[in-house]
């Protein structure tokens, strides 16, 4: 059997394969800085920003960034 | 006039609402199965972003979210986490998910596995854990509706008769219009939730501390143990990083897996609908950011109030606050309620009926004999879930973590289906039995559950660690058969 698991088609593009690549690095990177071990250096309380303790915005932070990914994404697909 | 009169005249205009949206909207879709259950594949973006939300975000939010903010601290952070990376499995297997679902004709998780398997026992293998997994939660909700109108009447509506006004019309709109009721009326209830969750969540910290800043600064000096992850455990010590990741990790599984998301796949209009619902997710997600601020508004000011998930309801009582905002408090937590509830009624009834019926039957049911079947089975689970919503003491929270354990069961199927050519039905079916088995057997030996880890990750891991060898053991599928449904 020669089909072997693959998370993206090989029927993309270079430029596809950086674009979703990329993406998939990005959503990798923030579920990994939501848990331990990347997470506890900065659950922290202070500095509170926005009022919230640190580590509360931290995840706020990591919210805003995943949704401005995904809209990029996004466009970067309906413009092809 | 009293004050419970406005709270209960409220109540029952968001009820009356709720009602008129979910009847009305039924009249466009078509009677048979794929209308009632996928909405005829036509739903567009601003519907399905609001289902997706509402039906997410259940009573749990409304009551336990702010009850884990107050009794655990930033244990509670853990549901803001896992709804920023829950849906984006969705953007890789969602659209092909749908246009499979077009092509042959699926409204249902089962069907795509059971088809790409070639194996019906799979279909009521997994239409038998949906359902077993449906109850407690829906067995929950139904709790969270009964309580709340019992809280906000001051007693003078009993749960039993709560729960069952709310439900009574849950089942009406469900019962007519299919999942078009469930759209529009989750449509309705997620616009209502999420202005009450914002409203509250800013004018609480506000009233009670001058701000949320000054609330965090306040707390940060009193009990700092409350504000740094992973919080508190149940009993009330620190909670350990495994449990915390954990809880993250399975709840995050869940949200691209639960079967009654997962069909709501098949409803979307086009590729770019879904992608955008996915996209925009978080823009609801973050409306927890209130409900957790609520819960920590309550650890300084109302101290001890026991059970923790009643300090919401507590505090609006206590405030002093015009009946008619105590009265759109109870409607929001009844819309958070019902708008989980429908979801969870209308998909158990479906499923139920096309992979379990429909394939164990002799003969081909008919399309109106589906859709007559469906809202018979509508009645029954109704009943059951209401049952031992007030009449049974069983510990409907073991249930839940449970179900949460057997729904992960599926990631791992559903994976191998459309990543995974070699995996053959006899692997998956024995990865879903080793999975299930070890689910239970962690779930009642705490001792094992190394690091405070969910029982749902080991059984993950079982479930891999059969599925794979198993599946490489048997003989292959029919290439050209698979090659439908993978990735080339």
């Amino acid at each position: 059997m020669r089909r072997t698991p693959r998370f993206f088609s090989s029927k993309l593009s270079t430029t596809e394969r950086r674009v979703y690549g990329a993406a998939t690095a990005w959503f990798v990177l923030a579920a990994a800085a939501m848990l331990w071990p990347l997470y506890p250096p900065f659950a922290r309380v202070r500095p509170l920003v926005f009022g919230m303790p640190f580590a509360l915005f931290w995840l706020t932070l990591i919210l805003v960034i995943s949704f401005l990914v995904g809209v990029a994404l996004f466009r970067w697909e309906s413009r092809r | 006039m009293p004050a419970w009169i406005v709270v209960t005249g409220v109540t029952v205009g968001y009820l009356m609402v709720s009602l008129a949206v979910g009847l009305y909207s039924g009249r466009s879709a078509t009677k048979g199965p794929e209308g009632f259950i996928a909405g005829d594949r036509t739903l567009g973006f601003l519907i399905l972003y609001f289902v997706m939300g509402a039906s997410i975000f259940s009573a749990f939010a409304f009551l336990g979210g702010p009850g884990w903010a107050y009794s655990r601290g930033a244990a509670a952070f853990y549901i803001l986490s896992y709804g920023t990376i829950g849906l984006i499995p969705w953007y890789a297997y969602a659209p092909r998910v749908a246009a499979l679902g077009r092509r042959f004709g699926y409204v249902t998780q089962a069907e795509l596995l059971a088809h790409r398997f070639k194996s019906r026992s799979l279909s009521a293998v997994l239409a038998v854990i949906t359902l077993v997994a449906f109850i407690p939660y829906l067995t929950l909700q139904m709790q969270g509706a009964g309580y709340v109108f019992n809280v906000v009447t001051e007693g003078r509506v009993p749960h039993w008769l709560g729960a069952a006004i709310a439900y009574g019309v849950v089942l009406i709109y469900v019962y007519a219009s299919g999942v078009m009721g469930v759209g529009w009326t989750n449509t309705f209830q997620g616009i209502f939730m999420m202005g009450l969750a914002w409203g509250l969540g800013l004018y609480l910290p506000f009233k009670l501390y001058g701000g949320v800043g000054a609330m965090f600064e306040e707390l940060a000096l009193a009990v700092p143990e409350m504000l740094a992850p992973p919080g508190l455990d149940a009993a009330g010590a620190p909670w350990s990083w495994g449990g915390y990741g954990s809880a993250i990790a399975i709840s995050a599984i869940g949200f691209s897996i639960w079967p009654h998301y997962f069909m709501k796949i098949y409803t979307a209009k086009s590729e770019a609908v879904l992608k955008k619902t996915i996209i925009f997710y978080p823009t609801f997600q973050i409306f927890l950011l209130p409900i957790m601020f609520i819960g920590f508004a309550g650890i300084l000011r109302y101290p001890g109030v026991t059970p923790a998930d009643s300090i919401l309801p507590t505090i609006l009582m206590s405030m002093d606050l015009p009946a008619f905002v105590v009265g759109l408090f109870c409607a929001g937590a009844l819309a958070a309620s019902m708008s989980t509830g429908d979801a969870l009624l209308h998909a158990a009834g479906s499923i139920m009926v096309r992979d379990f019926f429909c394939v164990l039957s002799p003969r081909k049911l008919t399309d109106d004999e589906q859709t007559r079947l469906i809202r018979f089975l509508l009645l029954i689970i109704s009943a059951v879930a209401y049952f031992f919503a007030v009449m049974s003491n069983v510990s409907i929270v073991e249930l839940l973590l449970l179900s949460y354990g057997f729904i992960a069961q599926i990631a791992p199927v559903l994976i191998a289906a459309l990543y995974w050519g070699r995996a053959t039905p006899q692997g998956v079916l024995a990865g879903l039995a080793v999975g299930c088995a070890t689910v239970i057997a962690f779930q009642y030996n705490p001792a094992w559950q190394w690091q405070q880890i969910h029982p749902g990750i080991f059984g993950v891991l079982a479930n891999l660690a059969v599925l794979v060898p198993v599946s490489l053991a048997t003989a292959p599928m029919d290439e050209d058969h698979v090659a439908q449904f993978v990735v080339e």
